[in-house]
């Protein structure tokens, strides 16, 4: 009876339970890992060689989506960590961080101008792991800017682009510009002057561009001026349009490497004599799994750990300056870091160089006769518009231009030295673009910018509101070594109790420095009949008001001046350590 | 120890570790959402602070302690405690601010104070009705306002602005803090004390006084002008404008000290 009913619901005997149990079970893994039973699985994290025929390792990669995307194996060689460096690697596991970072950061973004900026605060203050997040995306983007410009390097010299590879460094010069692009729109997002300014200068370059230009500004702002429809289309473009270009750009590019040419092997095996027994070595597979899939494993979880040590230990934060002001242009108006390069391309006037050059040659040969080129060339249409293009279509073509088919270092100098060459121009380029360079504020400005820069914290700002102790501190007067002898207060008083501080030591130290800095612009004569001073007050109960106050006489037109910039100073306000 | 279990060993302390720092950032997480709350609040009064001596101080006063006959004070008990209830206002006094700054005020509420009846009485400020401030500034002015709270109550001492050094032993130097104080300073321009622009620049008054009227000495005009100034009206501005009620709100020496005071304004 009991038999019949076991045979009927097709129940195994008793003493094949186990087996059957495990089998089901094996059935289950195996589709889950498409393909590997548990014993496989066990080898797999072991290391071990596989245990059934047919591999079934590569089953895997012939059945699921995902590792299909994968090549089966790699030969050893093509895996050295001094061929790659893994830069390829790094920038689309940094482009992952970008893309989770970024969909959660975009639950709590409102890209409207009058709420983008205190939705960022928000973020700051009231989302927990807010700073966090914003951090690792915008360290992020950063590292993504550094790592695909190194990895173009390193195909540069080591020539992978030639030969059957052409078509994927192509695609790599397009992912490069789309990460700029990247970047540069996510730059606008925050909505503080930093952003703003920074995007205002970017986009001001194709104004000048003929016919198109006005058109082509307006169609990127959205209106003459950035506004509403300017960081809507920003933002757009920053979400949507280029995450999914950059997806579609790192497929083709990820394809040609894993399933068409694999990675290129080093010029090293690929040109040079190798003996039988390195060549066998050079080509023995590293299969995907185990050994590709943990070395992958491991280089995320390197690279996660690497990120969050950065921002544990306080070695990046994203900036946020004050709120974005059309009306007023900050002293120092500076583009992203990758873009300064393309800044001190803007410093230069090619149309003055020339004619510096060839009129004097004019003028020894009494031609009567000038060479006029800045009518007829804008430098900035020149150097913002025609350069750019110029070195980006050069770069695309750098495989067709370059001919020679030898990838050895040695027997490829030429290119060589123009890689080497381009480093050093783009980074002498990027120097000419910083800010400090060829830009000249009055000393006044200059000195009071300098105790306490428009953005950032700066020395002044940094004095413990303790000792902003009121008063008209005159310089050139002598007021001993402290300026407020009498105080003493407790900088901690809800921790270390005993630790007072005697006088104002961070007050006198800024008088000081304002001070020592007039009277060496007052002994170059740039502020003759110098009257300065430091002016304290308290404004409310938990707010003061300082004022740095300079007056002179202008060297040259002998009219009286003053500047004079108002800072007030709250008791909470964040001071830095 | 093969690669791959070096590798998975080592990734698997990384993994450790990089949960640990989580860990670590997530316990202090909520102090730093506190503490960030707070100096946000410190720099959005800041900000508010220098956005109102930029546009407010012409009217309210530089420090907001108000204007005789042209507008309230921001940080007496009055405005902070009874206020809202005398506009019939709902919500929080913040957003009061927030409002009356924004829209203006077309018409005063109490017309009886001010010049000219209140009307005109405040302009709006917002960019949404053409005037020249984004919402973000006005919020920062309400937080501004809002941090006088504990004084206008009563609670702490704010001590007095610094003032140009003022010699107290004489008359025109006790005139240059009445000057100050009765709130001349906010409307009209004296060099070195004073930026107002509603009223004449006094600069060089003295010179001139003595020849607006046929009759009337540099002093005599002068004290018609703080008394009754629609007696005479300079070319270019409104009558009405000036508070009309110096003579009650001063005492007669003050207004001889300020007298001997603008006398000096060569």
């Amino acid at each position: 009876m009991l038999n019949v009913l076991r045979r009927r619901l097709n129940i195994p005997p008793r003493d094949q339970w186990r087996a059957t149990i495990a089998k089901i079970i094996d059935d289950r893994v195996r589709i889950i890992t498409a393909g590997l039973s548990i014993r496989e699985l066990r080898a797999v994290m072991r290391g071990d060689p596989p245990t059934e025929k047919p591999n079934p390792r590569y089953k895997v990669i012939t059945t699921s989506f995902i590792a299909h995307l994968r090549p089966r194996y790699y030969p050893q060689a093509a895996t050295w960590f001094t061929h790659t460096y893994r830069l390829g690697f790094f920038t689309t596991f940094l482009f992952i961080v970008e893309v989770i970072t970024g969909v959660i950061l975009m639950v709590y973004y409102i890209p409207f101008p009058d709420q983008a900026y205190e939705s960022i605060k928000a973020i700051e203050s009231n989302v927990f792991f807010g700073e966090l997040l914003r951090d690792l995306h915008r360290l992020g983007a950063e590292g993504m800017v550094i790592f695909s410009w190194l990895h173009l390097l390193r195909t540069y010299f080591t020539g992978s682009y030639k030969g059957p590879r052409t078509f994927t460094w192509l695609t790599g010069v397009i992912l490069l510009l789309i990460t700029a692009w990247l970047s540069f729109t996510g730059y606008l997002l925050p909505w503080d002057q930093l952003a703003y300014w920074a995007v205002t200068v970017g986009t001001s370059i194709t104004e000048s561009g003929p016919v198109v230009g006005p058109a082509l500004n307006l169609l990127m702002r959205g209106a003459p001026d950035i506004g509403t429809g300017g960081l809507l289309r920003f933002y757009l473009q920053h979400v949507i349009l280029f995450p999914l270009l950059a997806i579609l750009f790192i497929s083709i590019h990820y394809y040609k490497v894993s399933r068409e040419h694999s990675i290129s092997l080093p010029a090293l095996v690929e040109e040079t004599q190798r003996t039988p027994d390195q060549k066998k070595e050079d080509n023995r597979r590293i299969d995907l799994i185990p050994d590709l899939l943990s070395h992958e494993v491991f280089l995320v979880s390197l690279g996660i750990f690497i990120m969050l040590a950065i921002l544990f230990f306080r070695g990046f934060a994203s900036p946020l300056e004050t709120h974005a002001n059309p009306q007023q242009t900050p002293l120092d108006t500076k583009a992203p870091w990758y873009f300064w390069w393309l800044q001190g391309l803007l410093k230069i006037d090619p149309a003055a160089i020339i004619e510096n050059l060839v009129n004097p040659v004019f003028e020894t040969f009494g031609l009567g006769f000038r060479l006029e080129l800045s009518k007829l060339l804008n430098s900035k249409f020149i150097m913002g518009l025609i350069v750019p293009p110029a070195l980006v279509l050069t770069l695309m073509a750098i495989p067709y231009i370059d001919r020679n088919p030898s990838r050895l270092a040695r027997k490829r100098p030429f290119a060589i030295m123009w890689g080497v060459a381009w480093v050093f121009i783009v980074i002498a380029l990027s120097f000419m673009g910083t800010p400090q360079f060829g830009i000249e504020t009055p000393p006044a400005t200059r000195i009071i910018q300098d105790l306490a820069p428009e953005e950032g914290e700066g020395a002044l700002r940094a004095i413990p509101y303790e000792e902003l102790q009121q008063g008209i501190y005159v310089v050139g007067e002598d007021y001993g070594p402290d300026l407020c002898p009498t105080l003493a207060y407790q900088p901690d008083p809800e921790g270390d109790v005993n630790n007072v501080v005697v006088g104002c030591p961070n007050l006198t130290a800024v008088f000081r420095e304002f001070s020592e800095k007039l009277f060496a612009a007052e002994a170059d004569g740039l502020l003759p009949d110098l009257n300065a001073s430091l002016i304290v007050e308290q404004f409310q109960f938990n707010l003061a008001r300082v004022t740095p106050h300079v007056e002179w006489t202008d060297p040259e037109t002998g009219d009286a001046k003053t500047y004079e910039h108002t800072y007030f100073l709250h008791q909470d306000r964040p001071r830095e350590e | 120890m093969k690669r791959v279990q070096l590798e998975i060993v080592l990734g698997t302390i990384l993994v450790l570790l990089s949960a640990a720092i989580v860990i670590i950032l997530g316990a202090r997480e909520p102090q730093r959402l506190a503490d960030y709350e707070v100096q946000q609040r410190a720099e959005l009064i800041e900000f508010g602070a220098s956005v109102f001596v930029t546009n407010c101080t012409r009217c309210h006063g530089t420090q907001a302690q108000g204007i005789t006959g042209v507008a309230p004070s921001l940080r007496d008990e009055n405005f902070f405690t009874r206020r809202l209830a005398e506009v019939g206002w709902q919500g929080s006094l913040e957003d009061y601010i927030v409002s009356v700054v924004t829209t203006g005020r077309q018409i005063s509420t109490r017309p009886e104070l001010y010049a000219g009846g209140g009307i005109p009485a405040m302009p709006t400020w917002s960019e949404k009705f053409g005037g020249p401030l984004r919402d973000d500034q006005i919020r920062a002015v309400a937080a501004f306002i809002m941090n006088f709270e504990p004084y206008a109550l009563g609670q702490v001492a704010t001590l007095e602005p610094l003032l140009p050094p003022v010699d107290e032993s004489t008359p025109e130097g006790r005139g240059q803090a009445v000057f100050v104080q009765a709130g001349c300073a906010a409307c009209h321009t004296i060099s070195g004390i004073s930026t107002g622009n509603i009223g004449p620049v006094l600069d060089g008054l003295a010179s001139r006084a003595g020849d607006r009227v046929s009759g009337l000495t540099a002093e005599e005009y002068i004290r018609q002008s703080i008394l009754d100034p629609s007696a005479y009206v300079v070319e270019g501005f409104a009558d009405g404008i000036m508070p009309q009620t110096f003579g009650d709100t001063l005492t007669d020496e003050q207004i001889n000290d300020l007298v001997a005071f603008l006398l000096t304004l060569q």
